[in-house]
């Protein structure tokens, strides 16, 4: 195994050093690619209050292509499938380099604010953000309350 | 300030632009490698990572994208600002790593000679830091033969003042008796001529004073008459008549009167017995000093103790002989060439290794040393041709020691260096002010400026808390530190070297008041030793004149001389480490103290002299002086002196010693050191040598002479004193009539060596060749029977007889070593020769494999002793008429044509190692002794080897079958003797010898199984058991050869008894595990993953620990005794080994398996050689697996990828191979294991087609065992296979999990084992073996253990 590229670990150590609001990424012991990742539900979203555990990987060519994230923590969200997998344009297509972990996450963060259901992955949830929304926001909330919010 | 950085950081690498690239969206990423990895090959597009943009790739590529000057600028501002470091690799191309090919910065790596990534290159650097630390434990390990040298050095200096001492007592002592013998003598006759002068005087007063009376009463009378006898007196006729008579009788008187004038006039005369002139002669030539040239001693000097013994010298080198012997050739060649290269290829140390350009500007350059160019630029091109520098440096500094010996060179270079170090300050290659070894050339490190710098560096770590001047305090600490430390030494060093010069001085100076009395000898040595002084300043002269000057006398010397010495050489250069660089030394003590300029100078002369002090150890007492003068390069100077005398005599004896000396010297030398080529060398040397040593003319005294000339030469004798003065012509002058009958006598055994069916040339060749560095010794150690014989002319240890006591006393007591050889030799010949087989005991084997040269280096001392011991019996032949008759010794003839046509099958010719054939050569010289100093030569192990080599053990096997019952002895006897077509007498012999086994209780008498062997004279090998070969020979045994008391006591003693009583039902019984060994682990006694098997002839339990790289030993109980191995490719490593045999004289031999090779270790687990690569040529392994060796030496290996066993001799040559893959009967498909039986059939397992195959040893199928199946009989991937002596075969029948034991019949005869990891279950079974107790040793992998049953 090759070592680390700089930019993993300037990440690594911008991420420690000034650590986004909300957004808590730690580099597993064993494997410096590897994040655990805890990001809270934003305010006025229906996962708020939440604390949802996301896995972060930086693939071999990391930052030629994107890290692959998945949320751990059970989830209500369109976009968000059961398996935690993530439909959001910047960890496919949309990817540049000059994005960063950082970054990403507050991707992740801003989709739980602003779920899609025109693009769905959780094909029942986003049918249901679309016709009721009402009821969607509140399984969604319901959820959170259930799995994300640790007591 | 923040911000403008983040201006400055690319925004994919998150670091500082790297020539920065501007795109056409205006956004700049650095070229390498964050744009290369945003190109789109396939559409040939890039993507901006910041606006998403696509651009179409110029069609240069990335870099034809405008660099962002305007972000540069602010780059350079921003460095300049903040002051920061440039990135070290800013301005650096990328490239694809040598190693990982992965694209990355690169730097060189001196590791692999490549440019490589930071990873790999600090990877190497890890490999670097492990090596060094294997190294250093290596070297610690080993590094007590320095100091075991150093102990004997210091010994040896005792000793050789105790010497000198007492040869100065001796003279002193012979000085006063004779002067008091004149003195007294003179006194006596004074003292007679003063009585005599007295009585005569007496007699001539008396007689004056009668004459003095005679007169007075005469002439009164004639006054009287005269006066009153006339008229006028009255006197009667009485009177008248008285007066008348008186008168009368007083003519009478004075006409009868005559003075005795004859009585008084004779005179004394001093008559003087002898001619003065020659009385005055001969006591002015009343001792020669002689040196023994080697341990012996000789004249009245001994040396015996100044020699190191060799066999303490080589181990360090023992794995380089070759190199040593490439090197002496590349020496030879290039000599005169640019051949002086320091350790590190003259680098200063951790300087970067020079580019060759340099080097060729370098010697390109060679109107600097003032001469024509033709020179240089010759040699430069020979370098190229020897390959060296196109090898790389690395090659080229192990040929470093040897240049170091060439004085004039490493003046001239001294003179080249100064220059240099003028011309260019930035030279790598200029002297660093380091301490040298003088012997290796290793440079300490603590005095490289890098060491030091870094060793301060560390301090100033640790304490970069603390304040800076501490730092440099802490800094400063470690370099007093090393100036401590190097003060230290350089003390030790001139205090090892005042006193040395002063012996020396002192040496030289009595050698020169002898010299005054004595000639020969002393003078010589006097002479080369002045030669040696004079040396640095005709060479300084020479350097003056013209490097080439020097070089050119250095040539010429080294040229004589070396092709004949080139083999010892070869091994003398082994063991004397290459003197470092006078100049180095003279530079470093200028540079350091003043006061040291003598002691540099001294050394310089004396490095310079480094081999012309061996020279002169063989031309006498200069040498002990001289080398005694360097206390460090002693050791070598030792060795070499002691290798050889010639060795070093010629090429250090330069011209300017005498025309005469080395002319002198060089016959002996290519008599002492000839390579094996013999004939022509030895031939050649002894026309010379006889047309030299005139005295002795006689042809059969050639050989003789030629070897003695070594010595003369040594003590450089003209011609008339060489055969008086000298050695063995020495020996028999001392005490004249000697002489004569030791010739008869050599005569005499001359003649029995022809009868012994060696033919004349065979006793020349070995003597004067055919041994090398041994044979310089056989001069020697002529000498000393001869000393022996002229002193004790009649009776051997008798003290004193003719000659004075002081000599022979003192031959006795200086000769110690061969005394004490010889006594035994006497009394029982073998028996001594167990001495020098125990004695040099360590040495036989590892002499037994390895390069030619350490070969002969250490035979050298064996030899020696052998030889001293055969001379003396060629002198004492008639002592030892009475002596009990050895069959070896008497029958040799018989004997060896025994060996030879008894069988006379090319099998058994083949099958003697070439050692063994070389030692052959040895045994007809000394036809007495044929056994025990063949085996005196070869080592116990050889002896061994060939007894069962020639002699095989078809009795043994009898006696192993029928030893119990004692009918069958006749039987086998008869059969034995029927079979031996040769004189019964050696049958005789051999059986009267034989039983000596029987009564010897130890049993294990080579000698006497060579000749009960021989009795019986049937070909058949024996198990391992024979391998100690102890020759103890006694010859008063009493038994019959196949009698039962011998079966007993070679039962009692050797473990073919024991394996012998095996019956059948020991086997059957065979179910329950005795014991286990080992366990999963790497620490010893522990096993992972263990193959091969194997039992050592004293029983040892060998094991293959595969997956720990390493052999372990436990004795037969299952106690640890040693391992030895590690992972790697080197000598004495190994890569997943997993056959292991012992071959009978107790080596190793190891398939070596991911190395695809075949190593043989000795006993003490010392490689010895490898041989094999991969490849399926002949001799070339897959996968080399299972091993076996039989008791010819052949080594069988299943070449399992291949598909073939390949038998190879013990030297690793190849035989022959046989089987192929496939089904068919004869082929083979992945066979593992190979065993051998004493009956010569070859097992293999066949492991894909499930069966065993009994081969002959041709290869030919004998038959096949079991096919695939779990009944009994049948087998699953069989793998380990063994066979007891008696030849029942044991199979480890690997996938059914258990061990087979068949018949020798291959009928089944037992299994057991199941799977599992209890006692007597296996998982995955590997190799078997069989102890002589029938003990079967089970290798069971998956448990990591070896069970016992």
């Amino acid at each position: 195994m090759s070592s680390l590229p700089r930019r993993i670990i300037k990440e690594t150590q911008r991420l420690m050093q000034e650590p986004v609001p909300g957004i808590n990424a730690i580099p597993d012991e064993n494997n410096a690619r590897y994040f655990h990742v805890i990001v809270t539900g934003p305010n006025d979203s229906p996962f708020e209050g939440g604390v949802f555990k996301l896995e972060l990987f930086l693939p071999e060519d990391y930052p030629m292509s994107a890290p692959k994230v998945r949320f751990i923590t059970k989830i209500y969200h369109p976009n968000i499938d059961r398996l935690g997998r993530i439909c959001l344009d910047v960890l496919k297509d949309k990817w540049s380099p000059a994005l960063q972990i950082r970054t990403i996450l507050l991707s992740i963060q801003a989709l739980l604010s602003a779920p899609n259901p025109d693009d769905p992955l959780a094909n029942d949830v986003a049918e249901l953000w679309k016709v009721n929304e009402a009821e969607a926001i509140r399984n969604a909330r319901e959820w959170t309350q259930k799995y994300a919010v640790e007591d | 300030m923040e911000q403008f950085e983040q201006l400055l950081t690319c925004c994919v690498c998150l670091d500082r632009y790297r020539i920065p690239k501007l795109l056409p969206c205006q956004h700049s990423f650095c070229m390498e490698p964050c744009m290369e990895g945003l190109v789109d090959y396939v559409r040939r597009q890039v993507k901006c990572p910041e606006c998403r943009a696509e651009h179409r790739i110029p069609y240069n590529g990335v870099q034809a994208f405008p660099t962002n000057v305007t972000l540069q600028r602010f780059l350079e501002l921003h460095i300049e600002i903040t002051g920061e470091l440039p990135d070290p690799t800013s301005g650096q191309i990328m490239e694809r790593c040598g190693v990982c090919s992965e694209k990355a910065y690169l730097s060189h790596c001196a590791h692999c000679e490549k440019k490589i990534c930071e990873d790999c290159k600090s990877a190497h650097m890890d490999i670097l830091r492990r090596e060094i630390t294997r190294f250093n434990s290596q070297i610690r390990r080993s590094l007590h033969r320095l100091q075991d040298s150093l102990a004997i050095i210091e010994k040896n200096t005792m000793s050789l003042q105790t010497n000198a001492i007492s040869v100065t007592e001796e003279i002193d002592e012979i000085y006063h008796r004779i002067t008091k013998a004149i003195k007294d003598r003179s006194d006596q006759l004074k003292g007679e001529i003063d009585r005599y002068l007295a009585v005569e005087l007496r007699n001539l007063t008396t007689l004056k004073e009668n004459l003095d009376l005679e007169i007075t009463n005469i002439g009164s009378n004639c006054d009287i008459v005269d006066k009153y006898m006339n008229e006028t007196v009255e006197w009667d006729d009485c009177e008248l008549m008285d007066t008348k008579e008186i008168f009368l009788k007083t003519v009478e008187f004075l006409r009868h009167f005559e003075y005795e004038n004859n009585d008084y006039s004779r005179r004394v005369r001093f008559l003087v017995s002898i001619d003065p002139n020659q009385l005055v002669m001969n006591l002015a030539t009343f001792g020669d000093l002689n040196i023994a040239p080697h341990s012996t001693p000789g004249g009245s000097v001994s040396s015996s103790h100044l020699a190191p013994p060799s066999g303490l010298q080589p181990g360090l080198m023992r794995s380089k002989s070759d190199h040593r012997l490439a090197t002496q050739f590349r020496q030879q060649e290039e000599r005169g060439g640019y051949n002086d290269e320091p350790v590190l290829g003259g680098r200063k140390f951790g300087e970067r290794p020079q580019r060759s350009a340099t080097n060729s500007d370098r010697y390109g350059e060679s109107s600097r040393y003032g001469r024509s160019d033709y020179d240089y630029e010759n040699d430069y091109e020979n370098e190229p041709t020897s390959g060296r520098t196109g090898k790389s440096s690395r090659f080229r500094s192990r040929f470093v020691r040897s240049h170091q010996n060439d004085d004039s060179d490493t003046e001239q270079q001294q003179q080249q260096r100064q220059q240099e170090l003028k011309e260019r300050k930035d030279r790598v290659l200029d002297s660093e002010d380091v301490s040298r070894g003088q012997l290796s050339g290793i440079i300490r490190l603590s005095d490289c400026s890098r060491v030091v710098q870094r060793l301060a560096d560390i301090g100033k770590e640790k304490k970069s808390d603390k304040k800076s001047d501490a730092a440099s305090a802490a800094q400063a600490a470690v370099q007093a530190a090393i100036q401590t430390q190097k003060a230290a030494m350089q003390r030790q060093q001139q205090k090892s070297q005042q006193p040395a010069a002063a012996v020396d001085e002192d040496e030289l100076a009595r050698q020169k008041r002898k010299s005054a009395a004595s000639s020969g000898a002393a003078t010589s040595a006097a002479t080369s030793e002045a030669g040696q002084d004079q040396r640095p300043n005709s060479e300084r002269v020479a350097t003056l004149k013209g490097p080439r000057g020097g070089e050119d006398s250095d040539g010429s010397g080294s040229n004589q001389a070396s092709s004949p010495v080139r083999t010892a050489t070869a091994a003398t250069r082994a063991e004397s480490k290459p003197p470092v660089s006078a100049q180095v030394a003279a530079v470093k003590k200028t540079q350091r103290s003043g006061s040291s300029d003598s002691s540099a100078s001294t050394e310089s002369s004396a490095s310079s002299g480094a081999a012309a002090t061996a020279a002169a150890a063989a031309a006498a007492s200069a040498a002990p002086s001289s080398s005694s003068q360097q206390k460090a390069p002693s050791t070598a100077r030792h060795s070499s002196a002691r290798d050889s005398v010639a060795t070093t005599a010629v090429p250090e004896k330069k011209p300017f010693v005498s025309r005469f000396l080395p002319q002198h010297s060089t016959p002996a030398t290519a008599n002492g050191t000839a390579d094996k080529k013999k004939a022509e060398s030895s031939s050649s040397s002894e026309e010379e040598t006889s047309s030299e040593s005139e005295s002795e003319s006689e042809p059969e005294t050639k050989p003789k002479a030629s070897a003695t000339s070594s010595s003369n030469s040594a003590s450089k004798s003209t011609p008339s004193s060489a055969s008086s003065s000298t050695t063995a012509a020495t020996g028999s002058s001392t005490s004249g009539s000697s002489y004569r009958d030791r010739l008869e006598a050599r005569r005499a055994s001359r003649d029995d060596s022809a009868l012994a069916a060696a033919s004349r040339s065979t006793y020349a060749t070995p003597s004067s060749s055919g041994y090398g560095s041994g044979s310089s010794s056989t001069a020697r150690t002529r000498t000393v029977p001869a000393p022996h014989h002229a002193g004790e002319s009649e009776d051997r240890y008798g003290s004193s007889s003719g000659t004075g006591s002081s000599y022979t006393s003192r031959f006795l007591n200086k000769s110690k070593s061969s005394a004490i050889v010889t006594q035994p030799s006497l009394s029982t010949p073998t028996a001594s020769f167990d001495e020098d087989a125990n004695g040099t005991g360590d040495d036989s084997d590892s002499r037994y494999g390895t390069g030619r040269s350490r070969y002969l280096a250490m035979k050298e001392r064996r030899t020696r002793l052998a030889r001293s011991r055969s001379s003396h019996q060629f002198g004492n032949e008639d002592d030892d008429l009475d002596e009990p008759v050895s069959p070896t010794t008497v029958s040799p003839s018989a004997y060896l044509a025994s060996r030879y046509s008894g069988y006379g099958s090319s099998d058994l010719s083949r099958s003697r190692s070439s050692h063994a054939l070389k030692s052959r050569d040895n045994s007809p010289i000394t036809d007495r002794s044929a056994g025990s100093s063949r085996a005196g030569a070869l080592g116990s192990s050889s002896t061994d080897n060939k007894d069962g080599e020639a002699l095989s053990s078809w009795a043994r096997y009898l006696k192993n079958k029928y030893g119990n019952k004692s009918s069958k002895d006749t039987p086998s006897s008869s059969a034995g003797s029927a079979r031996d077509s040769h004189a019964t007498s050696s049958t005789a012999a051999s059986s009267s010898h034989a039983h000596g086994i029987g009564s010897s209780g130890s049993g294990r008498s080579t000698a006497s199984e060579v000749s009960r062997r021989l009795s019986l004279g049937l070909p058949l090998r024996q198990a391992n058991e024979l391998a100690s070969s102890d020759d103890d020979g006694s010859k008063n045994g009493l038994g019959s050869p196949t009698s039962p008391t011998v079966a007993a006591a070679v039962a009692a003693a050797g473990i073919t008894g024991v394996a012998g009583t095996i019956p059948k039902q020991v086997y059957l019984r065979k179910r329950q595990q005795l014991f286990q060994l080992g366990g999963r682990g790497s620490e010893p006694g522990s096993f992972t993953w263990p193959r091969g098997l194997a039992v050592g002839p004293d029983n040892s339990i060998v094991v293959a620990d595969s997956s720990n790289h390493r052999v372990q030993v436990f004795d037969s109980n299952g106690i640890f005794v040693k391992e030895f191995g590690e992972y790697g490719n080197g000598e004495g490593e190994f890569d997943c080994l997993a056959g292991v045999a012992v071959n009978r004289i107790g080596q190793y031999i190891i398939a070596d398996r991911y190395n695809h090779r075949i190593q043989v270790l000795d006993p003490q687990g010392r490689f010895l050689r490898a041989f094999g690569s991969q490849g399926t040529a002949d001799g070339k392994f897959n996968y080399p697996w299972g091993v076996t060796t039989d008791a010819l030496g052949f080594i069988y290996v299943c070449d399992k990828e291949n598909h073939r066993v390949q038998v190879f001799q013990s030297d690793g040559s190849f035989v022959g191979k046989f089987g192929s893959c496939g089904r068919g009967e004869g082929q083979l498909e992945h066979p593992h294991y190979i065993a051998v039986s004493n009956t010569n059939r070859v097992i293999v397992s066949d492991s894909n087609n499930h069966r065993i195959q009994i081969f002959d040893v041709n290869g030919k199928v004998l038959s096949t065992v079991g096919g695939e199946g779990s009944d009994d009989g049948q087998f699953k991937f069989p793998r380990g296979v063994a066979v007891d002596d008696q030849g029942y075969i044991f199979v480890a029948d690997s996938g059914n999990n258990r061990i087979q034991i068949f018949n020798p019949d291959g009928s089944f005869l037992k299994t057991f084992g199941s799977w599992g990891s209890g006692d007597s279950e296996f998982k995955g079974l590997e190799g078997v073996a069989i102890m002589s107790n029938g003990n079967i040793l089970v290798c069971d992998r998956e448990n990591h253990r070896v069970q016992v049953f």
